[in-house]
C-alpha cells in the first residue's frame, strides 16, 4: 500500500509539471492553430538561464522569476517575428519554424553552459528527510511544493481566462479572430500575449521539474516532458485548459503506475507508451476528452 | 453633415480585384442600402470600409481617411460592422458576446447600461444571457451579432446581409429592430442586401453596385418607382 | 534576354541531358581519386541525399510532413547491421529486405494519415521518430540494446568479384552509394512524372479537388509513405557500411529527423537534385563549423537556416537555381505531348 501511494505522489508530481506544459500548449494553440514543437525547448533554454543565476549568487527564486520574464519575452518576440507573418501560408510552414527554433535553442542552451548535467536547486526544501509520513508512504515536501505551484499556476491562468477582459479578449480571439477584430479587439496583441504567457507557463514547468528529475538540468531534460505534455493536451482536448490538466495528472500517474507494475514496458518504453496514446486518440477521439473543436480531418 | 465619404474605392484579394472604383456618401442619421448581385461587391465594400481588407481609394469618416487603419483602429473611430453569417463566439456566453463588443470601452457603468439596453431592444438576448452563442437560433445569432456590434457605440452600424438564411418573420423583426435603433439612437446605418423589398422599406438611399461600379443611385422612393429596378431585384 | 528554348526529345536536350550525366560522372570519378577521409565524406553525402530524396516523396511532393524519417533510417541500419552481425549475411543482400521492412513500416506509418493530417500527421511522424531509438533499447537481443551494435570491418568486405580487400572497402561503397543515388534519383523522376506523381502534387495542393478529381488519397498515401520508407530505408541499410557501429542514440533520434528536413528545405523540397544539394550542406556543415564533437554549433546554424528558408527561400537552392537557369533554357516538352503552361 505504501508503495502504491509513493508510486501514485510521484505520478501526481510528473503529472502536474505534463499538465502545466500541456497548459502552455493549449494556450498556443487556442491563440493561432498551431502545436509549438519548441516549447519545451524554450523552456529548457530559460531553465538553465535560472540555473546559470543561482551559480553566480542569486537565489532559485529570483532565477525562476527570471526564467519567467525571459520566457514571456521569447514567446511574445516569436510569435510577432515569426510566426505571425507565415501563419496564413500553411500548417508546414509553422511546423518548420517550431522545428529551427527547437533545434536553435536546444543547441544554443549547449553552447552557453555545455552539455554537462547540472544540478538543478530546489524551490523547497529537497533533502532525503524533509518529507512527512501518509499513510505509510513518504510526501516529500519538495512534491508537496510543485503541487502548490502548479496549483496556484492553474489557478492563476483559469482567473485569466475566466474572471478577465484580458482572458475574456483572449478567449474571443480564439474563438472568431475576424468578429474579435470586428469587436475592437486588437488580435495581434492578443496572440502576442497568449505566447508570451505559454512562455511563461512552460518556463516555470522547466523550473519545478529539473531538480526532481533523475537527468537533471541537462540539453534532454525537456523533450521528454513535451512528449508527455502533448499526449496529455490531445488526450484532453487541444483546445481545452480542463483537459490539459486533467490529461496531464492522468498521464504522470498512468506512467508512474505502469514503469511500476507492468514489466515489459517498465522503464524502457515510457515514451513510446505516451505516443501510442497520441497516436490512438488522434484517430479514434482527436478531440480529445473535453476539446470542443473540429479538429482538421479529412 | 457628411458621416463618410466614398470616392474611387477599389479592392479585391490577391490578383483580383473586384471594386473598380466605388463612390458613396452616407449623411450623419441616414440609413442607406447598397443592392446588387451576388459578385457585385457589396461584401467586398464592408470588408474593406471595416479595415478587413486593403484598399485604394479616398474614404473618409468625420472627415478623416480610414485608410490603412486595422479593423479594431476603425472600431475605435465609430464604424462598426456586422459580417456577413457568423459573427457571433459561438464558444462564448451571450453576456460574454455582448462584453467582447464593448471591447475598447472602459466605462464599466456605461457597458452594462449598455446591456440592459440592448437586452431590452432583444428580448431574446436577455433570456439566454448565460447560454453559449453556438447554441442559438440562427435568427437569435443574428441579433447577438447586431448587439454585439452595438456594444462598441458606433456612429454608423455596417450590416452585410443581415437578412441571410433567416426565416422571413424573424427578418421582419430584425428590420424593424434596425429601424428603430436608426430613428431613435441616431445612429447611421449602411445595409447590404439581397433581399430589396425590407431594404428599400427601411431605407432612404439606395445604390445599385455592378461588377464593382456603383450603376444608379437615388432616393427609396424613386427606386420603387423605376421600372428596371423593380424587374431586376423586386420582382414584380 | 531571351531565353533558348529546348524540346524535350530534340538532338539539343540530349545533349544538355548527355553533358549532365558527363558532368555528373567526372565529378565521381574525381571524387573516387581523393583521399580515404574525403571519398568517405561523399559517400556520407550521398548516403544523406538518398535518405532525404525518400523523405522528400512524402514531404516535397506530397506535402505529408514526416518528422519520423529518423526511424527508416534507423530500421534500414539495424535491419543491415543485425542481418550482418548476427546472421552473417554478405551485406549487399541485406539491402532488399532492409528496403522491404522500411517500406512496410512506411506503409503502416501512412494509414494514420488517411484520417489525419498537416499537424496531427505530424505528431504521429514524431511518435514514430522518438519510439525507434526507445524500441532498439528495449530489444537489446537482437540489437546490442544502448550498448549498440559493431560490425566488423571484416564483415564489411568488398564482394570477392570486385578483387577489392577489405581496406578497399571505402572506395566500394562510394561506388556502390553512387549506383544506389543513381538509381533513387532515376526512379524519382520516372514517379514524380507518372500518374503517381501527378496525384501526389494534387493532393498536397488541394486535398479535397484531388479527391473530387478522381485521385485516391488512401492509395496515394500509404503508397508514398511506403515507397518514402524505402528509399530512406535503402539509405540507412548503406549507412550502416559505412558507420560500422550503430547505436540508439547515436545517428537515429529525432536530430536526424530534424537534419533530413533541413537538408530537404534547404537543398529544395520537390526538387529532383534539392536533396543532393541539401545533402553537401548537412554533412559540410558540422565539418566546416569544426564542431563535430559538441554539434552545437552547427545545432544553433540548422536551426536558424531551417527559420531563414521558409523566409528567404522557400524553394530552396535548387529551386532558386533552377528559375535561375530557366532565364537562359527553357526546356519545353515535345510538341505531341501538347503545351503546358
Amino acid at each position: 500500500m505504501d508503495i502504491f501511494l509513493e508510486r501514485l505522489f510521484d505520478g501526481v508530481t510528473n503529472g502536474a509539471v505534463y499538465a502545466i506544459m500541456a497548459l502552455a500548449l493549449v494556450v498556443v494553440f487556442r491563440s493561432t492553430g498551431t502545436i509549438n514543437f519548441a516549447q519545451g525547448e524554450m523552456a529548457l533554454f530559460t531553465t538553465y538561464l535560472a540555473w546559470w543565476l543561482t551559480t553566480v549568487g542569486l537565489p532559485i527564486w529570483a532565477g525562476a522569476l527570471a526564467a519567467g520574464a525571459t520566457g514571456f519575452l521569447l514567446g511574445a518576440v516569436v510569435e510577432r517575428t515569426l510566426i505571425r507573418p507565415i501563419r496564413r501560408r500553411n500548417d508546414m510552414a509553422s511546423l518548420i519554424v517550431a522545428l529551427g527554433l527547437f533545434t536553435a535553442f536546444n543547441a544554443l542552451a549547449g553552447l552557453l553552459w555545455n552539455s554537462e548535467t547540472k544540478p538543478m536547486p530546489s524551490l523547497f526544501p529537497a533533502g532525503l528527510e524533509d518529507f512527512f509520513p501518509v499513510a505509510g508512504a513518504r510526501l516529500y515536501w519538495d512534491a508537496l511544493g510543485v503541487w502548490l505551484v502548479v496549483l496556484a499556476l492553474i489557478a492563476g491562468v483559469f482567473f485569466l481566462f475566466n474572471r478577465t477582459r484580458l482572458g475574456l479578449q483572449m478567449r474571443a480571439v480564439a474563438d472568431n479572430a475576424e468578429s474579435a477584430a470586428l469587436s475592437g479587439v486588437p488580435t495581434g496583441r492578443i496572440l502576442m500575449l497568449g505566447w508570451g504567457l505559454a512562455g511563461i507557463v512552460g518556463s516555470l514547468a522547466g523550473v519545478l521539474v529539473t531538480p526532481l528529475s533523475a537527468t537533471q538540468l541537462s540539453l534532454t531534460t525537456m523533450f521528454p516532458i513535451l512528449i508527455y505534455a502533448s499526449a496529455a493536451a490531445l488526450f484532453g482536448g487541444l483546445d481545452s485548459p480542463v483537459g490539459a490538466v486533467v490529461g496531464g495528472l492522468a498521464i504522470g500517474v498512468l506512467e508512474a503506475l505502469i514503469t511500476g507494475y507492468v514489466e515489459f514496458i517498465g522503464g524502457t518504453l515510457p515514451q513510446t507508451a505516451a505516443l501510442v496514446v497520441i497516436v490512438l486518440i488522434l484517430l479514434f477521439r482527436p478531440t480529445g476528452l473535453f476539446g470542443t473543436r473540429q479538429l482538421e480531418r479529412l | 453633415m457628411t458621416l463618410l465619404s466614398v470616392q474611387n474605392l477599389t479592392a479585391g484579394y490577391g490578383q483580383a480585384r473586384v471594386l473598380h472604383g466605388v463612390d458613396l456618401t452616407i449623411e450623419e442619421g441616414e440609413a442607406v442600402v447598397v443592392l446588387g448581385a451576388n459578385g457585385a461587391g457589396k461584401t467586398t465594400t464592408m470588408r474593406a470600409l471595416a479595415g478587413l481588407i486593403g484598399f485604394g481609394g479616398r474614404v473618409e469618416f468625420e472627415g478623416s481617411p480610414l485608410a490603412g487603419l486595422r479593423p479594431d483602429a476603425v472600431v475605435a473611430r465609430g464604424v462598426s460592422l456586422v459580417p456577413q453569417g457568423r459573427g457571433t463566439f459561438p464558444h462564448l456566453t451571450v453576456l460574454e458576446n455582448l462584453h467582447v463588443g464593448a471591447a475598447l470601452r472602459r466605462d464599466k457603468r456605461g457597458i452594462k447600461e449598455d446591456i440592459e439596453r440592448w437586452c431590452g431592444v432583444f428580448p431574446v438576448l436577455a433570456e439566454r444571457t448565460g447560454q453559449a452563442a453556438g447554441t442559438l437560433s440562427g435568427g437569435e445569432q443574428q441579433m447577438l451579432a447586431v448587439a454585439r456590434a452595438l456594444m462598441s457605440r458606433p456612429r454608423l452600424l455596417l450590416c452585410d446581409e443581415p437578412s441571410l438564411g433567416l426565416a422571413p418573420k424573424i427578418v421582419a423583426e430584425l428590420f424593424g429592430i434596425l429601424a428603430t435603433i436608426n430613428r431613435e439612437q441616431g445612429v447611421s446605418l449602411l445595409l447590404v442586401e439581397q433581399n430589396a423589398e425590407l431594404a428599400l422599406a427601411l431605407a432612404g438611399r439606395v445604390y445599385l453596385l455592378e461588377v464593382g461600379r456603383v450603376i444608379a443611385s437615388g432616393t427609396a422612393a424613386e427606386f420603387r418607382e423605376d421600372e428596371t429596378v423593380r424587374r431586376a431585384y423586386l420582382g414584380y | 534576354m531571351t531565353p533558348i528554348h529546348v524540346r524535350t526529345g530534340s538532338a539539343a536536350h540530349r545533349g544538355l541531358q548527355i553533358a549532365g550525366l558527363a558532368a555528373a560522372a567526372g565529378a565521381l570519378l574525381l571524387g573516387a581519386t581523393m583521399e580515404a577521409f574525403r571519398v568517405g565524406q561523399l559517400t556520407n553525402v550521398m548516403i544523406f541525399a538518398i535518405a532525404i530524396s525518400g523523405l522528400n516523396l512524402a514531404t516535397g511532393y506530397t506535402g505529408l510532413l514526416s518528422i519520423g524519417h529518423s526511424a527508416f533510417f534507423g530500421l534500414g541500419a539495424y535491419t543491415t547491421g543485425v542481418m550482418v552481425v548476427t546472421y552473417g549475411a554478405a551485406p549487399m543482400t541485406t539491402i532488399p529486405l532492409a528496403v522491404l521492412l522500411c517500406a512496410v513500416l512506411g506503409f503502416v506509418v501512412g494509414l494514420p494519415a488517411l484520417r489525419i493530417r498537416g499537424l496531427y500527421l505530424a505528431l504521429v511522424t514524431l511518435a514514430v521518430g522518438v519510439a525507434f531509438p526507445e524500441v532498439v533499447r528495449r530489444f537489446e537481443d537482437l540489437t546490442g540494446g544502448a550498448a549498440g551494435l559493431v560490425i566488423r570491418s571484416r564483415q564489411l568486405a568488398p564482394p570477392e568479384w570486385t578483387g577489392l580487400t577489405v581496406p578497399q572497402r571505402g572506395i566500394w561503397l562510394y561506388w556502390v552509394s553512387a549506383a544506389a543515388l543513381l538509381i533513387t534519383l532515376v526512379l524519382v523522376r520516372n514517379l514524380t512524372r507518372s500518374r503517381l506523381g501527378i496525384a501526389m502534387i494534387a493532393t498536397r495542393d488541394n486535398e479535397i479537388a484531388a479527391a473530387a478529381s478522381g485521385v485516391r488519397l488512401a492509395t496515394v498515401k500509404t503508397t508514398v509513405f511506403g515507397l518514402s520508407g524505402a528509399v530512406t530505408g535503402l539509405a540507412g541499410s548503406l549507412f550502416a557500411m559505412y558507420v560500422g557501429a550503430l547505436s540508439p542514440d547515436g545517428s537515429f533520434t529525432l536530430l536526424k529527423s530534424i537534419e533530413l528536413i533541413t537538408g530537404l528545405f534547404l537543398g529544395g523540397a520537390a526538387t529532383l537534385f534539392g536533396p543532393v544539394v541539401g545533402a553537401f550542406a548537412v554533412v559540410y556543415l558540422p565539418y566546416f563549423t569544426a564542431d563535430l564533437a559538441s554539434g552545437h554549433v552547427s545545432g544553433v546554424i540548422f536551426g536558424a537556416v531551417l527559420i531563414a528558408i521558409v523566409f528567404l527561400m522557400p524553394e530552396g537552392i535548387a529551386g532558386v537555381a533552377g528559375r535561375f537557369l530557366g532565364r537562359f533554357i527553357r526546356i519545353a516538352p515535345h510538341e505531341n505531348q501538347g503545351e503546358r503552361p
